[in-house]
């Protein structure tokens, strides 16, 4: 469905993006996940045609020119900034985007109702947007791209400076999406996000793509052991406990043990069967955020 | 057509939704026109002349004759200071010339055609040569007039006479033929002046020396009727300048806001983008233009000399700010930086295109490059409507220029905005 091979883009002496490739399954929610600056908004605006790269290709649905203006009918974007009329009211704004694409009549005004149902803001749909709050610009920035009905989406960062309300919103909006079959590439920086939304997910820093896999095989591949914390009934032998687990930097204070382990609940089940009785215990599995620590020595919000 | 016209639509509604723009655009240039018409046509007070202020050191009949004269010119506003004063107030440019009355004004003749002792001294600023001049122009018509009215004096006359007499007797410098010649007319005059009956004498220099009448009458029939013939197509003019920036600003406000890339990922060419962006500076300039037009009209009752050339003037006018427009969008990055820029070439093309003041009053050597200015063609072709009575044939070079500049301007802008844009 979408196709991207071999990508590259500077900007002056900044290479912006260093020989990206993936590819996107029809159907699929696709993240791409990295810090600002990685190269996140380059890959986006070239997919959807507002820069060109040096040097590579795209392919959307099989076309090869995203500026086309068919391609571009299949496309939403929902760009990172609030691109938005703020003097006009979300039911203006929704009308005007939904008329260069082409809607019109009793279609165009279903739609806009629609869009506003998923952004929430039906009720306040006459205010002007500079009344609104940055989440309610945010979904409204949103369901502007939505209103054309597009299989493919291009999220960049929708949920940037959000309120919690509005990022379940907005997830809520996307989980929908996925259920319809649409084709989404998600960018963000916030793992939770690519860890809840997305099928699979590249690792992009400097401009190259550092790995790309499901959530589930990255950890498994870069995440590195979980953290298990255990806080005993009585101060353990640790001699005892070590034939039970993997770690040779087993650390004891008091009753308390931490280690670390591939396979977190086999270790505690051996050690339960053992006779040994946990108090509490802290299970700290690997994540995005360590896979991307183990691929480039940072943190992701270090960033 | 229709995309760029949704375009078009839509920033009208943005315009439409800002109060600050509508005053701008719409207000603002009715405002001007309102003001300046008032002024140019004395309208809420007393016409004001030229300040001047005179010194009489002289004191005699004919000085307070010459003075009466002065105060009868409306173009003058005579005050009397002593010599110094009058002096200062030039200085610190409360009044415009000090005139200086010097003993011997009152000679008559001598006076006046006495080269080496002038007995009439102006004192000005000379950056002020346009009023200097007209105001010398004045003074030598005051003077003829009281020369005129004293000559019906028989008895003055003959003393003049025999001024004349006395100088050319004294003269070194005329040989004796000369000198006969000059005593022959003289001695002729005072014979006829002597023999003359008082009753039928007359000597009239007002009419026949300082005729300005006539002039007048020719100035009347090329000039403008009312002076809102000249002061709304300023205001229309001050309608484009405002309607320029205002869409040059909104074109990058579009690009900071981020909605110029929303439409250019949307299912439309650049051709719909900019397009819509100039339709929509158009129809809000054809619309400045027609409110004021109207309240031209219906207000003010101002003739419109030749209305189908002033549609083809308001439509090149029209045409090349909206090309200036594009080109203007194109010289910053922000907002801000265009519409400094935009204001400052507005600032310079009111100036030098005779929307602020007379092209009559730049120096000669800043008037060539009045001829770049697109306002100073704008000007002329709406003026040349309005009253100055142009034929078709003389509109065509303004509206010419004025497309030219405009379809020049345009494409350097869509050009330099697709580079901006990749």
């Amino acid at each position: 469905m979408i196709k991207a091979e071999n990508l590259k883009k500077r900007f002056g002496n900044i290479i912006a993006l260093d020989d990206v490739s993936f590819e996107v399954k029809k159907g699929e929610t696709f993240g791409l996940l990295g810090p600002n600056g990685a190269g996140k908004t380059t890959t986006i605006n070239i997919l959807c045609g507002l820069a060109r790269p040096d040097r590579g290709t795209v392919s959307l649905d099989g076309k090869t020119d995203p500026t086309v203006p068919e391609v571009r009918l299949s496309l939403g974007v929902v760009p990172q900034t609030l691109a938005l009329y703020e003097e006009l009211s979300a039911y203006n704004n929704l009308k005007f985007f939904g008329s260069i694409y082409g809607l019109s009549g009793q279609k165009l005004k279903e739609r806009i109702k629609d869009c506003l149902e998923i952004a929430g803001l039906t009720q306040r749909s006459k205010d002007r947007v500079s009344k609104y709050s940055s989440g309610m610009k945010r979904r409204l920035n949103m369901a502007c791209s939505l209103l054309h009905e597009p299989p493919i989406l291009l999220l960049d960062e929708p949920t940037v400076g959000v309120d919690p309300q509005s990022r379940n919103l907005i997830f809520d909006t996307i989980e929908q999406w996925k259920q319809q079959g649409r084709t989404i590439i998600y960018t963000t920086h916030y793992m939770e996000e690519a860890e809840r939304l997305c099928d699979r997910v590249a690792i992009l820093d400097h401009g190259k793509i550092l790995d790309i896999d499901s959530v589930a095989n990255l950890i498994d591949r870069h995440g590195g052991p979980s953290h298990i914390e255990a806080e005993f009934e009585e101060k353990p032998d640790i001699e005892k406990i070590k034939p039970f687990v993997d770690d040779k930097d087993i650390q004891i204070k008091e009753n308390v043990i931490r280690f670390k382990t591939g396979q977190p609940m086999e270790s505690l089940a051996r050690l339960n069967r053992s006779g040994f009785r946990f108090r509490t215990l802290k299970v700290q599995t690997a994540n995005l955020e360590d896979v991307f620590l183990n691929l480039t020595g940072r943190r992701l919000r270090d960033q | 057509m229709r995309k760029a016209l949704l375009i078009a639509f839509k920033d009208l509604k943005v315009l439409a939704s800002n109060k600050g723009n509508i005053f701008w655009v719409f207000g603002f240039p009715v405002l001007l026109a309102l003001l300046f018409g008032a002024i140019y046509s004395g309208a809420g007070g007393e016409p004001s002349g030229i300040k001047i202020a005179v010194v009489d050191e002289d004191n005699t009949e004919f000085s307070g004759s010459y003075k009466s004269k002065l105060e009868s010119y409306e173009a003058l506003e005579i005050v009397y200071l002593p010599g110094d004063e009058a002096i200062e107030q030039v200085r610190k440019g409360k009044i415009a010339a000090a005139v200086i009355l010097k003993n011997g004004f009152g000679d008559g003749f001598e006076a006046l055609f006495n080269s080496d002792e002038p007995r009439l001294e102006i004192a000005a600023d000379p950056s002020r040569k346009m009023e200097s001049g007209y105001l010398q122009g004045l003074l030598a018509k005051a003077q003829f007039e009281a020369l005129g009215d004293q000559s019906v004096d028989k008895e003055w006359m003959r003393k003049q006479i025999k001024l004349w007499r006395d100088d050319v007797e004294n003269d070194s410098k005329l040989n004796t033929k000369q000198a006969k010649l000059y005593l022959d007319f003289i001695n002729s005059f005072d014979t006829l002046l002597k023999d003359a009956n008082g009753g039928t004498f007359g000597v009239d220099f007002k009419g026949d020396l300082m005729n300005f009448a006539k002039r007048d009458i020719n100035r009347e029939l090329k000039g403008p009727i009312t002076s809102f013939q000249t002061t709304f197509s300023q205001a229309m003019l001050w309608g484009m300048f405002t309607c320029t920036v205002t869409f040059a600003i909104s074109i990058v406000k579009e690009r900071t806001n981020g909605t110029l890339d929303r439409l250019r990922i949307g299912p439309l060419g650049h051709a719909h983008i900019l397009g819509g962006k100039g339709l929509a500076c158009f129809i809000t300039a054809v619309f400045v233009i027609c409110v004021l037009y109207i309240i031209a009209k219906a207000i003010f009752k101002t003739p419109i000399g030749n209305l189908s050339l002033f549609i083809l003037a308001a439509f090149c006018t029209v045409l090349c700010f909206v090309g200036l427009m594009m080109f203007i969008s194109t010289w910053g990055r922000t907002e801000q930086s265009v519409g400094a820029a935009g204001w400052a070439t507005i600032v310079i093309m009111a100036m030098l295109g005779g929307v602020t003041f007379p092209l009559a009053f730049m120096p000669s050597w800043l008037r060539p490059f009045c001829h770049v200015i697109p306002a100073k063609w704008s000007i002329l072709a709406l003026e040349g409507a309005i009253w100055r009575g142009f034929s078709f044939a003389e509109m065509l070079v303004p509206c010419l220029v004025l497309v030219a500049i405009g379809f020049i301007c345009f494409s350097l802008g869509v050009g330099m905005l697709q580079r901006q844009d990749s």
